[in-house]
Parts: C-alpha cells; structure tokens; sequence
C-alpha cells in the first residue's frame, strides 16, 4: 500500500501523467451525453496552442501519418482518408486534441496519434505544417455534379455562417474547411456528426442538416467537392457575405 | 525452401552449441575485429546475413542497433538465439558493433545459396513455370500492401514510414531487401506482442491489423525492394 502510494506521489510529478489524470478524472463528454459543451478546451489543446508549432519539424513528424493520409496529405479520392491539406491549423489541432482525448471517436487512426505515437509538441508542427500546403491532386468528387443543387441547400441552410461562402471555414473558430475535400468523406461526416457518432458536433449544424435527405447529403458534398481550393480563390473573394 | 531453411539453422545452431560449450560465456569485453567473428557467424562479416531467419544488419541505423542490442541484454526482446549470444558480449562493446554494422553497404536480394533441386526429368514442365506465377502474384499482392496499405482494415502503407525503397530512416529503420523469413517473424512477434520494444507502440498497430497471408506477401515483396539510386 505504501508502495502503492509512492507510486502515485511519483506520477503525480510528471507533467504527461498529471494531464491523462486530469482527462481521466472524469469520462470524456462527448455530444448526446450529459455535460456536452460543443468547443470545450481540454488542456492539452491550450497546451498545443500556447506552444505553438514549427512547419519544419512538422514535416519530419508528418512521415508517421503518410501510410493513410499519404506523402502528399491529400488523402484518397475514395474518402476513407480526408485530405488534410490547406486546412486550418486550429481544426487540425481541435480535431487531434478531441481524437486523443475521445471526444471525437476515430479508433483507426488513433494508434498513429495517440500518446506516445506523436508527442504534444508534434501537434502543433504538424498542423502548422498541413496548413502550408496546397491541393494539387484531383479530389473525390461523386459521379455526378449536382453542385447547383447543392449550392442552394448550403446558402438556404445557412452553412457559410461557420464555413464561409466559399468553404474556407473560420481559422479563428475552429470551423473547418471543406473546399476541395473528398466526396464520400464530406457525406460520412455530415451523417456522423448528425447521429452524434462521431462524438464532437456542434448542436447547431445538427440542426442545419437535420432535414438532409440522402439526396440532400449527395448534392452538396457535389457542391463542396467540386469548389477549388480556398487559398486560390481569396482574390475573387466578394466583399459581400 | 523449407528444408534449407532448416538445415542453415542447423548449421546455425551446431555453431552455436560450439560457442557455448566454450569457457568464456561470462562478458567479456573483446576487440571489435574478434568480436565480428562472433556476429559475422550468422549475420555475415559484412552485416548481409544470407539465412533467411536472421536479420541482414547492415545498413541499419547505428542507434536503432544499439537500442536492439541493450533490449536482448534487458530482456525486453526476446529471441531464443540471440539470447545466448548476448551474455558474451559486454555492454559497452554495442556502440561499436552499431556503428560497424550500420556503416555496411546494405545488398540486395536474398543472398542465400540455392542449392540447385536434382532435375526430375518425369515432372511436367508447366510445374516450375506455375510457381513462378504464384510467387510473382506474391509480390505484386506484397507491393500493393507495401505502397498502398489495405484500406479495408486500415493497415497503413509501409512506404509511408518505411520510405518507398524501404531505406527508412533515424525513426524508422531499414528493411528493403530484408530477409523474408525475418520479416515475417517480425510482423508476427509485433502482432501478437511477443515483440514489443517498439516505443511508440505503431509497429503492433500495423501488425495487428494485417492477416497471416498479408505478412506472408509483404514479406517476399520487401525481399525484392532495392535502394532507390
Ligand atoms: C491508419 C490510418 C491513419 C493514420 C496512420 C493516420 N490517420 Fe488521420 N485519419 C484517418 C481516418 C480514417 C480519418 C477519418 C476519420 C473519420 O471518418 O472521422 C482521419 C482523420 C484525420 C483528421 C481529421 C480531418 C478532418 O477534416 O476533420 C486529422 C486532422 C488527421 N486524421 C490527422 C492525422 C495525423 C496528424 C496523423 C499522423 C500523426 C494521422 N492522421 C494518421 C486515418 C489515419
Ligand atoms: C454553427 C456552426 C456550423 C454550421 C451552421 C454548420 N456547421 Fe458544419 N461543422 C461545424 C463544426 C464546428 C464542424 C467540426 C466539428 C467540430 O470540430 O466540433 C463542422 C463539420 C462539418 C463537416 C465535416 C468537415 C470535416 O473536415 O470533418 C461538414 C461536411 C460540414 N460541417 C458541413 C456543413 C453543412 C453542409 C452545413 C449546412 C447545412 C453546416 N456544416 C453547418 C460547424 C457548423
Ligand atoms: C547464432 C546466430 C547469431 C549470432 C552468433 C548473432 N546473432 Fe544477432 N540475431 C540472430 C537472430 C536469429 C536474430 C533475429 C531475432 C528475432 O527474430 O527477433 C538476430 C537479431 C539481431 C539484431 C536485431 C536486428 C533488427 O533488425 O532488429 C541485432 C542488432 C543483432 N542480432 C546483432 C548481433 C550482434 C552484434 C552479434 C554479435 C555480437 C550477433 N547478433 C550474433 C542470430 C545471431
Ligand atoms: C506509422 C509508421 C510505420 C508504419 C506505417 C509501418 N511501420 Fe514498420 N516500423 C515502424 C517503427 C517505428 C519500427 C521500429 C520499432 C522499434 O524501434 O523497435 C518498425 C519496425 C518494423 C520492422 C522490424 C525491423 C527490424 O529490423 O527488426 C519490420 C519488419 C516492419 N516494421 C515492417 C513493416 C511493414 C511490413 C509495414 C506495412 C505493412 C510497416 N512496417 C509499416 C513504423 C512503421
């Protein structure tokens, strides 16, 4: 029992297991569940995002992730991997955080990113990094274009109010990006986060899509899969929103 | 294969019941150039071991070697063979030992003789030609393992890490050309945890994932990978 104690004392000590024990207090509050607070900080993301991060090294740490979201971190065109790519750093950095801490519920990739896979310091290197680069390579994009159909569901259901006119997102809210992104990954996502599978929506786009039929999903991942790349089109940006 | 196998290990462990039959099994420190006689035994003086089980060393990162090498002294890697070697060696002989081997030209291929099979003159000649089919669609399987993953299971690509020629690099180590039936071991010991001094733990999660018959073809495209020039 002494043993035992001194054992704790130890752990208490170090910085990694005093940040698990913080987490682990308490089972993490995933959306659906009693306490969810859609955009909670854990610590470990004000960590990441106090330390900031360095493209450099994120480019070294990039190699453990290159099996799935391949060399280029445009993913594939079937979706199973999202391009990561152009994305803001502050999604890559929520979406990591809640991956490891189990809010978002990701049990293929979480080996890859989990304590001690990459460390708190890579995070940040890493999302810095994704976000220097640019799509080149064609993305998922359905076999048939309904992008007009899918532009009006995106503009009557309101969508750029979080991800923007053009799918740029909002870096500043931890909105993602969805320009350019693969076909089937933006349908499976929409799917998860209104069933809640995917453990972090946000209650009010829940809402937004809470009609969505599967045509509806069909048209506007058309719609988003086939608009370019937000950072090649910032010039023809209206002023308007 | 398999019976050549079995009698380079034979081979193998007559040497290897000499060795321990002799007094000094205690460490001993001994100059690098006697201590290679040792190693170059069953991993060739040049680090390009030619028995399928045993792992060719050159070309491997000096730090990942001496890491191995602590964890067979610590017990924290087990294997049968390797365990009675490491008493005789001194630890503070491994950074030499890493350092040699890693500064060996890795070669290609397998290198084991082929003893050549006694021609059967009764036996169709469609038999040789079949296998070398079923052994090339082998491969290919192995290639689209190695480059692409297999998505259906997220098995990540081994390229991705591993580097597409499989030189690796200081975080991951060196397998192109590696001996086939080593590689197998491997994949199987990370798989059920018999191996499990990755420190990150992502080799078990690759291993874990992939099917008896996935190693098995990986493994014999691996064998086949050559430094990219
Ligand atoms: C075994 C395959 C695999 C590996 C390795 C992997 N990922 Fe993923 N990743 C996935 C899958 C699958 C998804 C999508 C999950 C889903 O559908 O919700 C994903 C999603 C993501 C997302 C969320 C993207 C978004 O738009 O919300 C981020 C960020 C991410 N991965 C980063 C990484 C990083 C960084 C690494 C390396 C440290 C990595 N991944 C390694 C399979 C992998
Ligand atoms: C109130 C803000 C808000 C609104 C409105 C909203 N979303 Fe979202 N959406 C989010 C957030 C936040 C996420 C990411 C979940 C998280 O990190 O908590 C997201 C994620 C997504 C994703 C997955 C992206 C990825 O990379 O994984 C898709 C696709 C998406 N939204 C589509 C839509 C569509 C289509 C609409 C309109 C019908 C919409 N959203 C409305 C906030 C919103
Ligand atoms: C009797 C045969 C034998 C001798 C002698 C021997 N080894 Fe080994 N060695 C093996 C076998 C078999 C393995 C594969 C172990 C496994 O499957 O895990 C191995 C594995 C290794 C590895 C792990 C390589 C890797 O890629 O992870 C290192 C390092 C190594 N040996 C170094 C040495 C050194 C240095 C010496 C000389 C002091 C030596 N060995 C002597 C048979 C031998
Ligand atoms: C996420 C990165 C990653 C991926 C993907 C990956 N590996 Fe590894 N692999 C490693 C690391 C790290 C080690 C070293 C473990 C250690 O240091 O003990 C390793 C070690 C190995 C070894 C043992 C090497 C030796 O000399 O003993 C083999 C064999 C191997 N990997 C094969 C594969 C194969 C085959 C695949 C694809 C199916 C693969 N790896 C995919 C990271 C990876």
């Amino acid at each position: 029992m002494k043993k035992l104690l001194s054992i704790i004392i130890v752990a208490l000590f170090s910085v990694q297991a005093s940040v698990v024990l913080a987490e682990g207090a308490s089972k993490p509050k995933v959306y659906g569940k009693k306490g969810y607070v859609w955009d909670e900080m854990t610590p470990e993301r004000t960590q990441v995002l106090k330390m900031g991060g360095d493209p450099v090294k994120g480019k070294e740490s990039f190699r453990g992730c290159q099996g799935c979201h391949k060399a280029d971190a445009a993913g594939v065109t079937e979706g199973v991997y999202p391009r990561l790519t152009g994305q803001h750093a502050s999604v890559l950095i929520k979406q990591i955080t809640e991956i490891r801490a189990g809010i978002r519920q990701n049990p293929k990739m979480l080996p890859f990113v989990e304590d001690p896979a990459i460390s708190v310091e890579e995070i940040g290197d890493i999302a810095a990094y994704l976000n220097t680069l640019t799509t080149v390579r064609e993305n998922g994009k359905g076999a048939e274009d309904m992008s007009a159909k899918g532009k009006k569901l995106y503009t009557d259901n309101k969508c750029s109010r979080c991800h923007g006119v053009n799918g740029e997102g909002d870096a500043a809210k931890a909105y993602p990006m969805l320009s350019a992104q693969h076909y089937d990954y933006l349908i499976r996502e929409m799917k998860w986060i209104r069933q809640g599978v995917r453990g972090n929506s946000h209650p009010e786009m829940v809402k937004a899509i809470s009609k969505f039929s599967q045509a509806d999903f069909e048209a506007v991942a058309s719609y988003l899969s086939r608009l370019p790349d937000y950072r090649t089109v910032t010039a023809a940006v209206p002023a308007a929103k | 294969m398999k019976d050549k196998n079995t009698r380079i290990s034979l081979c193998a462990m007559g040497a290897l019941i000499g060795m321990l039959a002799m007094p000094a099994v205690q460490a001993d420190p001994a100059p690098l150039e006697e201590r290679l006689q040792l190693c170059g035994g069953c991993h060739n003086p040049d680090g390009n071991s030619v028995i399928a089980e045993n792992p060719k060393l050159a070309g491997l990162n000096a730090k990942y070697l001496q890491r191995q090498l602590e964890d067979f002294k610590a017990g924290k890697r087990k294997n049968a063979i390797m365990d009675s070697i490491i008493p005789m060696v001194e630890e503070s002989e491994f950074k030499a030992l890493a350092k040699y081997f890693s500064e060996q030209k890795r070669l290609p291929g397998s290198l084991a003789v082929v003893e050549p099979v006694a021609a059967d003159p009764s036996a169709p000649a469609a038999a040789g030609a079949l296998s070398e089919q079923a052994k090339a669609e082998l491969i290919a399987k192995g290639q689209q393992i190695y480059m692409e993953g297999v998505m259906a299971s997220a098995v990540p690509a081994c390229g991705g890490c591993h580097g597409e020629d499989g030189t690796g690099n200081d975080k991951f180590p060196y397998i192109g050309s590696q001996n086939n039936v080593y590689v197998v071991n491997q994949l199987t010991n990370f798989k059920t945890g018999a191996r499990d001094n990755d420190p990150k733990g992502v080799m078990r999660a690759v291993a874990k994932r992939m099917t008896d018959e996935e190693i098995t073809a990986v493994a014999e495209f691996i064998q086949t990978l050559k430094e990219a020039q």
